[in-house]
């Protein structure tokens, strides 16, 4: 176990080292990754994959256009929308009926049964009804992420403390007070879950939504360039779609550290 | 603890009473319908009987899915519990490749159908590796976290002890993190299950996705219908059948979290 002492006794100046060899490490393997990519565009016949140096070119070439901006606007607001709309319907339904056993049991196999649909199949008929818009997409992006939300926010509101519950009613904790203080905040963090997994659902769902019915945004880039074979085009919409990932999951993280700062998983690693 | 105390017939009743009032509201309040999109629920039963329960029917909607399904989900379980616990175990490979697995990781799953169809033409192989590629990453990175996650004690318990190598993964290792692989693969399923209709849209293998589609196409409303209850239902039975597995296979972890609880 002379490892584990070592490691203990390490001074500040080999931390920093380590964290040098590891972002050199990352540097690497990303490296590494685009010469595999590079091989395979070269290797492969001309035209099924473009080269990393195309790709980036072409993407930007098109962060000079409004057009490009445009695009990833409207994939970035049907989301954000959409994204609104599932938690102003699905946390506060999903709390109300979370607080009473007879609610949550009743309506348990209907959402069991709602969740399990796969948002993909009403696409084809909602997009008869409305066509290939934004309120199209929109539909099929709500009805496939509200369930997460809803179903996590019923779960949350049974799991407060109820030794404070208990507390807050011996010592007549109006009821107001209670469910903005003790209550709320005591469901929180499983809402946290609840968002997280709805706003990856989200963002893919926009995506896929736009890339099969035709309407405007990310998705339909990258289905219209396969149409053209315009292969560079097709890679950087998905690069700019994995971007747009990273991002939404960097502020989500960056969100929940802010709302649950006063929670104990945070407050160890505050610590730490 | 007051849900144990009411018999089973009452938890029943209050469980089914709700599902059983909306399809009757549905019968007859689409009953008279004369809506294109919203048909009465006879036909879409009676499209759904002839498109889902007859054989020929099941033999060519249902069945390629599910070959595809099973095959391409396997692949993603097998490769993401087998690289996820080679990370889980090397801490300076898992750091090095973490900021490359993040981005493929957010690479939309359905994004990738174009290029895939680019690359590997519109057969069933094609739509096999996009299933196996959009639902790898919940069970690559649940098993990272399982595996990392395990009680150092054990570890150094069973090195103390010279427990093997294999026997070290095998009862030690991956049944630790088993709880963790299977959130992930709960995740997994859902995911490929999408990709599965989505990846049917192309190519003529038939299939649920085919279907849609063509329905789509010929203006078959109750089809449409019928196929958004059969997913419905398909989904809720993979449910069921991926409940019962985790629960005989974390049979222990169920066990160990009652001592657990008993104790304290």
């Amino acid at each position: 176990m002379t490892g584990l002492d070592l490691s203990r006794s390490v001074t500040s100046s080999s931390s920093s080292v380590r964290r040098v060899v590891r972002v050199t490490a990352q540097i690497g393997v990303l490296a590494l990754a685009l010469v595999v990519w590079w091989y395979g565009s070269v290797s492969l016949p001309t035209g099924v994959m473009p080269s990393p140096v195309d790709t980036f070119a072409t993407l930007g070439g098109f962060a000079l256009t409004p057009h490009f901006w445009a695009t990833v606007w409207e994939t970035v607001w049907t989301f954000l929308v959409a994204l609104v709309i599932c938690t102003v319907v699905g946390v506060p339904l999903g709390l109300a009926i979370g607080s009473s056993r007879i609610a949550t049991q009743s309506t348990r196999l209907v959402f069991d049964f709602l969740r399990t649909i796969p948002p993909i199949a009403i696409l084809p008929l909602v997009l008869l009804i409305f066509g290939p818009t934004f309120e199209m997409v929109l539909v099929v992006v709500v009805l496939g992420a509200i369930w997460p939300i809803l179903i996590q926010s019923v779960y949350a509101a049974q799991q407060g403390e109820p030794l404070l519950t208990e507390m807050s009613r011996s010592f007549r904790v109006p009821r107001r007070w209670f469910i903005t203080r003790i209550f709320f905040p005591g469901s929180l963090p499983f809402i946290m879950t609840g968002l997280r997994v709805g706003t990856t659902i989200c963002l893919l769902l926009t995506i896929t939504g736009e890339l099969l019915s035709g309407a405007p945004g990310i998705g339909f880039e990258i289905a219209d360039a396969k149409n053209f074979l315009d292969t560079p085009r097709m890679y950087a919409y998905v690069l700019v779609s994995a971007l747009l990932g990273l991002i939404v999951n960097g502020v989500f993280w960056i969100v929940q550290r802010r709302v649950l700062r006063w929670h104990a998983s945070n407050r160890q690693d505050a610590a730490a | 603890m007051r849900a144990k105390r009411t018999g089973w017939p009452a938890t029943l009743a209050l469980e089914l009473w709700l599902p059983v009032v909306l399809v009757i509201v549905w019968w007859f309040a689409s009953s008279a319908s004369t809506s294109v999109y919203f048909p009465p629920l006879s036909s879409i039963l009676t499209s759904f009987a002839h498109d889902w329960l007859d054989p020929v029917g099941l033999a060519k909607n249902l069945v390629p899915s599910l070959q595809l399904l099973a095959l391409g989900y396997s692949l993603a379980l097998v490769s993401g519990i087998v690289v996820g616990t080679v990370l889980g175990l090397v801490g300076g490979l898992e750091r090095a490749t973490r900021p490359l697995l993040e981005t493929l990781r957010a690479i939309p799953g359905v994004a990738l159908l174009p290029i895939f169809i680019v690359l590997f033409g519109i057969d069933v192989q094609m739509k096999l590796l996009l299933i196996a590629f959009g639902s790898f990453w919940p069970v690559l990175l649940n098993t990272i976290d399982g595996v990392r996650g395990i009680e150092p004690l054990l570890l150094d318990v069973s090195r103390v002890f010279r427990v093997g190598r294999v026997r070290r993964l095998v009862s030690i290792i991956l049944p630790g993190a088993s709880p963790q692989i299977f959130a992930g693969a709960r995740t997994a399923l859902a995911i490929s299950l999408i990709i599965m209709v989505v990846s049917e849209t192309v190519g003529g293998n038939g299939g649920v996705g085919y279907f849609l589609l063509a329905a789509q196409r010929n203006f078959a409303i109750s089809s449409m219908w019928g196929a958004i209850l059969a997913l419905g239902i398909l989904g809720y039975l993979l449910n069921i059948v991926f409940r019962i597995i985790e629960r005989m296979v974390l049979r222990w972890h169920r066990l160990q979290q009652a001592r657990l609880e008993s104790h304290s």
